[in-house]
């Protein structure tokens, strides 16, 4: 009887968490930080499933996973409501308003792409998406950019990208390779010693 | 072929990034070594994403798959995308009180983003070249409406839904009414 109550538990909590995270799928705009807020809201303080601690470990973690980041919260999220099943309802609740919104846009793409006045007002809007990534890459990189590390990693992958032909993946592969092998404050220490030789030169030439 | 082919694309592309505009230069490079889209398409791909909700990702990974393969190529591709969900993050879900402790991943994503923030910055090299200059000369109200908007974004703090509204309306006016772009 318990294991039998529980299972229905677990499907009903499954049920909710599509639902849930489909109304999210449907009507948000602005991607992964707002989507977190409204978590917060539903769950922390009204349902009261989870503390508001348990929610930043769960964001701390899914930050660190692969893939993407608010898929990966869904997903650690549902698993400590009902199991892999929630997990599972959750990221397909977050998936399927994205893919039926986007059959109906991309069944009217081709031909709103052949209209004068919409290719005009496409081509209107492919002039703002360079400020938009740029503006993205900005706030993604403004925490990175802090740290000898993220900016000496960055700029090292930068050049590779304009004068190499290595493929992306294989550049993150290198990025992983290099996380196993170069220990923790490496990178920071190389740069103490060039800042050092740098200074005993200037004194040796003064 | 063509499905499998495109799930293991996506597939590979959810694996190597972190989500939302970090995927934009996987996207482009395997749609490029595959033939499967422009580079001009996969700007109105940003554009088209960021207008409809959602996660910005996983509208990217459906319009992508399926401007390649219909409606069955946008579920095989948001499938793919979502494979490090389905995988690793739920075995980090059932080990997560030892994971939490595991500095592992933390260190790898440590090198692993500011990669991805440097794909997004060549990015931005390519799609300026094939955004702002046409016929090997600068597009100049092309040019005047991107910076435009790159003020409203940086100082007005404004909404991407809404610069993309405003830019279209200035497409309409400049190209459609003003200086009549001919017609492709």
């Amino acid at each position: 009887m318990e294991t039998i109550n529980r299972k229905n538990q677990n499907v009903k909590n499954g049920l909710l968490l599509f639902g849930f995270f489909f109304k999210i799928g449907c009507f948000t705009f602005g991607g992964g930080w707002s989507i977190l807020a409204q978590m917060e809201q539903e769950f922390v303080n009204k349902k009261k499933w989870i503390t508001k601690e348990e929610l930043l470990d769960l964001t701390a973690v899914g930050k660190s996973v692969p893939g993407i980041m608010i898929t990966n919260i869904s997903m650690l999220f549902g698993y400590q409501i009902g199991g892999w099943f929630g997990g599972v309802c959750a990221v397909l609740g977050i998936t399927c308003p994205a893919v039926l919104i986007l059959s109906a846009v991309a069944y009217g793409y081709d031909s709103l792409k052949s209209n004068y006045w919409c290719h005009c007002a496409l081509e209107g809007i492919r002039t703002a998406v360079v400020p938009i990534i740029g503006s993205a890459a900005l706030s993604l990189g403004k925490e990175i950019f802090r740290t000898t590390k993220g900016r000496v990693v960055c700029g090292a992958a930068f050049l590779f990208c304009l004068f190499t032909d290595i493929s992306n993946v294989v550049m993150v592969l290198i990025g992983i390779v290099a996380a196993l092998l170069i220990p923790d404050g490496q990178i920071e220490k190389m740069k103490e010693k060039i800042k050092n030789a740098k200074e005993a030169a200037k004194h040796g030439v003064s | 072929m063509e499905y499998l082919e495109l799930f293991l694309s996506f597939m590979k592309i959810g694996f190597t990034s972190f989500g939302g505009m970090s995927m934009i230069p996987l996207i482009l490079e395997e749609m490029q070594t595959h033939r499967w889209m422009s580079a001009e398409d996969l700007t109105n791909l940003v554009a088209i994403a960021e207008m409809t909700p959602g996660p910005l990702g996983i509208n990217c990974a459906t319009f992508a798959g399926m401007q390649t393969a219909g409606v069955p190529g946008g579920i095989i591709a948001v499938t793919g995308v979502l494979m490090p969900a389905f995988t690793l993050t739920l075995l980090v879900a059932v080990f997560f009180t030892k994971f939490r402790k595991s500095r592992l991943m933390e260190k790898i994503m440590s090198y692993v983003k500011p990669i991805c923030i440097a794909m997004i910055l060549a990015v931005i090299l390519t799609l300026s070249r094939e955004n702002y200059i046409t016929d090997g000369k600068p597009d100049l109200i092309g040019i005047g409406i991107g910076l435009g908007m790159l003020y409203l974004i940086q100082k007005r703090k404004w909404s991407v839904p809404k610069v993309i509204g405003c830019s279209a309306g200035l497409g309409v006016i400049l190209y459609g009414m003003i200086f009549r772009m001919p017609v492709l």
